[in-house]
């Protein structure tokens, strides 16, 4: 752990209401740099709506947020340029390339010198032959590949990664954990969304474990590993 | 055997499915707008049937017998439209989305009904409908039209399935190996068989050979034996038509979409990154536009159709401002009226980079601009091709409604893109931006405001001084102009815009 470098993610008391639905009723989190974080839960726990909170693209009802120093709700736009960000869905325009989605990426976030890292990304991923194909033709995995490297192009200090190994194959998956390791030997803030209780286990240090919107426990990884592990996460669920 | 009954019932079945369909599709329109939609639909044709009947010279005068004359021209030109719209459209429009439509069993046949039953729901088909039952009702008055407008609307069907039928054989071709270019190369055949015809001035000799004249005779006479046959015929023609049409809608689904394909795995050389954001994101939209199939076989056939129909007429400098806002007003039924459905589920991502709503803003609103402006541009330079040379005053009137259309239907797209997102996927030829109530409320509400714009600068054009059309022109530039500024306020506003990404993205 390294908070004794300070927190680079602070989230106090965040709500997220869609009407009469309350989406998140109250999370508190606080992540470091060189720290993965792991948001697991259920289907409708609240860890894609925390996720694009902490993206800058959806704004919190209630509470505060802060992102790499930056406060979401006035700084929104500094955050974003501090922040990498894998959507739970899609996240690929469907008649642009994978270039052109760097291009944009790397155009907005003024990168120099970004095409040999787009080209290796790509390549780690298994996409360097189809960077110059619309995304309309590409897999399910092949998208949630993308994504990633999307997030990671220009090393953000805060990499959020929501559903990062939904339906990606085992070579999908490594490299997925690879960026992970290497974002947090960068001093990166990670935070992790997903299902999957082993491979969160895998590529974080620590997990949030959400239900019915609200934050239920904290635990270290090593707390949620192995058949103890499972039973431990299966009864925080319920 | 039961291959008749078995066909009986598929087709009992489909017909029931596409009831399935309808009240799926309807329980997920907006209730209180898709009300509003059909009344003011409803309203409109009634208006269409009624008004003309009231009109100075309706019946005795000169004019209506010039109109009745037209009517077997008019009625082809039903027959022609329908069939363009049709053939862009890869077999029409759809009952359920594609990517919706592979979850369930939903035969050719039902998804060939459920266009049929779309057909109408399109601004060029509703406008010559209205146009041509209009005429009839000007042409015949009250007594006649009571036999005769049944006659005219069996044959809004049997233009329309006969378009859906030819929509289909087409769509069965371009997903051939090389079918894509039999395609191109017969329509540019067709066009340039129509170009010759319009050179040796013989279109006269070919309207007075056309069927329509047979079916108009018919209709025109009152009830009679001569009347009863030629519904008969019709109604025949129908059930025909509509099998013809569900055979080659089977033929075609049994071989992929390659229009689509290609665009899907095809390669796109990378271009260096510009200067500024901006254009990046214009470019970037501007890609988005020209890959996608229906975007831009509509375009295509927005900006040339309406353009060819003006050089075969010879229209009139004062007509063509008409001619161009429908082609704008078109334009806009493509994606404009549901503008940030272009980026697809890739919304989230893009919202989530460091760049200001208002950039964005105003990157979609010049591509929406730009291809308005272009498609409209492109109908008033083939119409200005057989047209006199124009006067200053119909000039300026033609700019004029060119620009201030243009930006009317740019902000009321802007407008509505922000207040009514739908999430819609672009992927197939057949899929339209919003879903088919939303999208008669855009077309009525699109083909009234723009045919009321171009017909007050129709009217200026009329006028000598020219100064006059640009005098106009400024109030209703700044107008829409402040409401397309209003819609960007919306637009930055974070929880709107939020809403707006989420629906889009879902």
């Amino acid at each position: 752990m390294h908070e004794s470098s300070g927190p680079v993610v602070v989230v106090r008391g965040l709500r997220v209401r869609f009407g009469e639905v309350e989406a998140v009723a109250g999370i508190d989190l606080t992540a470091y740099a060189g720290q993965a974080t792991a948001l697991l839960g259920r289907n409708g726990a609240g860890k894609s709506t925390t996720m694009r909170v902490l993206a800058g693209v959806l704004p919190p009802t209630e509470g505060a947020a802060l992102v790499a120093g930056h406060d979401l709700r006035t700084h929104s736009l500094a955050a974003r340029q501090a922040t990498g960000y894998c959507p739970d869905v899609g996240g690929l325009v469907p008649r642009a390339t994978p270039w052109e989605h760097l291009q944009l990426a790397a155009r907005l976030r003024r990168l120099d010198d970004w095409e040999d890292r787009g080209r290796d990304l790509l390549e780690r991923f298994e996409l360097g032959d189809v960077a110059h194909r619309v995304t309309a033709g590409f897999s399910h995995g092949m998208g949630r590949r993308l994504s990633v490297v999307l997030a990671a192009l220009h090393r953000p200090a805060v990499l959020l990664l929501d559903e990062p190994f939904d339906g990606v194959d085992p070579v999908g998956v490594e490299a997925t954990l690879e960026v992970v390791a290497d974002a947090r030997a960068d001093g990166a803030c990670v935070l992790v969304s997903t299902h999957l209780r082993e491979l969160a286990v895998e590529a974080c240090s620590t997990a949030l474990v959400l239900r019915g919107g609200s934050e239920v426990a904290q635990l270290s990884a090593a707390e949620m590993a192995g058949e103890e592990g499972a039973r431990a996460y299966r009864s925080l669920l319920d | 055997m039961p291959t008749a009954a078995s066909s009986t019932e598929a087709l009992a079945r489909s017909v029931a499915d596409v009831g399935h369909l309808v009240r799926f599709r309807a329980t997920r329109s907006g209730g209180r707008s898709a009300r509003r939609a059909w009344v003011v639909l409803a309203a409109l044709t009634l208006a269409a049937l009624v008004v003309p009947l009231y009109l100075p010279g309706a019946r005795t005068g000169a004019r209506a017998f010039d109109v009745l004359l037209i009517l077997p021209t008019a009625m082809a030109g039903v027959l022609l439209l329908a069939t363009v719209a049709a053939v862009t459209t890869g077999g029409g429009r759809e009952l359920l989305p594609r990517e919706q439509a592979v979850a369930y069993p939903v035969s050719p046949t039902t998804d060939h009904l459920g266009a049929l039953l779309l057909a109408p729901l399109n601004i060029a088909w509703l406008l010559q409908a209205w146009v041509l039952v209009g005429c009839t009702s000007y042409a015949l008055g009250w007594q006649i039209c009571l036999s005769a407008q049944p006659g005219i609307l069996l044959w809004l069907v049997v233009a329309t399935a006969a378009a859906q039928a030819a929509a289909w054989l087409v769509e069965g071709v371009r997903r051939y190996r090389h079918g894509i270019a039999v395609v191109r190369g017969t329509g540019l055949v067709l066009v340039g068989g129509a170009v010759a015809i319009q050179l040796t001035a013989g279109w006269g000799a070919l309207v007075d050979r056309m069927p329509t004249v047979w079916l108009t005779v018919g209709l025109i006479g009152g009830f009679s034996w001569r009347w009863a046959l030629t519904v008969v015929v019709e109604l025949a023609l129908v059930l025909v038509l509509v099998a013809i049409g569900a055979a080659a809608a089977h033929w075609a689904d049994r071989r992929m979409p390659r229009d689509e394909l290609r665009t899907e795995t095809g390669t796109f050389v990378a271009r260096p990154t510009p200067r500024t954001d901006l254009v990046l994101l214009v470019r970037l939209d501007w890609s988005s536009v020209w890959r996608t199939v229906p975007m831009r076989r509509g375009l295509a056939t927005l900006a040339v159709a309406p353009g060819l129909m003006a050089l075969a007429a010879q229209l009139p400098w004062t007509t063509i401002p008409v001619l161009a806002a429908l082609s704008t007003a078109g334009g806009a039924l493509l994606f404009g009226v549901n503008a940030w459905c272009l980026d697809g589920r890739g919304a989230l991502w893009r919202a989530s980079l460091p760049v200001g709503p208002e950039v964005v803003f105003a990157a979609r609103s010049l591509v929406l601009g730009a291809m308005l402006l272009g498609a409209s541009g492109v109908t008033i330079g083939l119409a200005a091709l057989t047209a006199a040379a124009p006067t200053s005053a119909e000039l300026a009137a033609v700019v004029a409604t060119w620009l201030v259309v243009g930006l009317q239907v740019v902000s009321a797209s802007m407008r509505w893109s922000g207040r009514h997102p739908y999430a819609v996927d672009l992927r197939s030829a057949r899929a339209t931006p919003a879903p088919p109530v939303a999208m008669v409320g855009y077309s009525a509400r699109l083909a009234v405001s723009t045919t009321l714009t171009a017909s007050f600068f129709s009217a200026l054009a009329h006028l000598p001084d020219p100064r006059t059309s640009i005098a106009f022109a400024l109030p209703f530039l700044c107008w829409s102009g402040l409401r397309l500024v209003r819609a960007q306020h919306r637009w930055c506003d974070p929880v709107l815009r939020a809403r707006v990404i989420a629906t889009v993205a879902a």
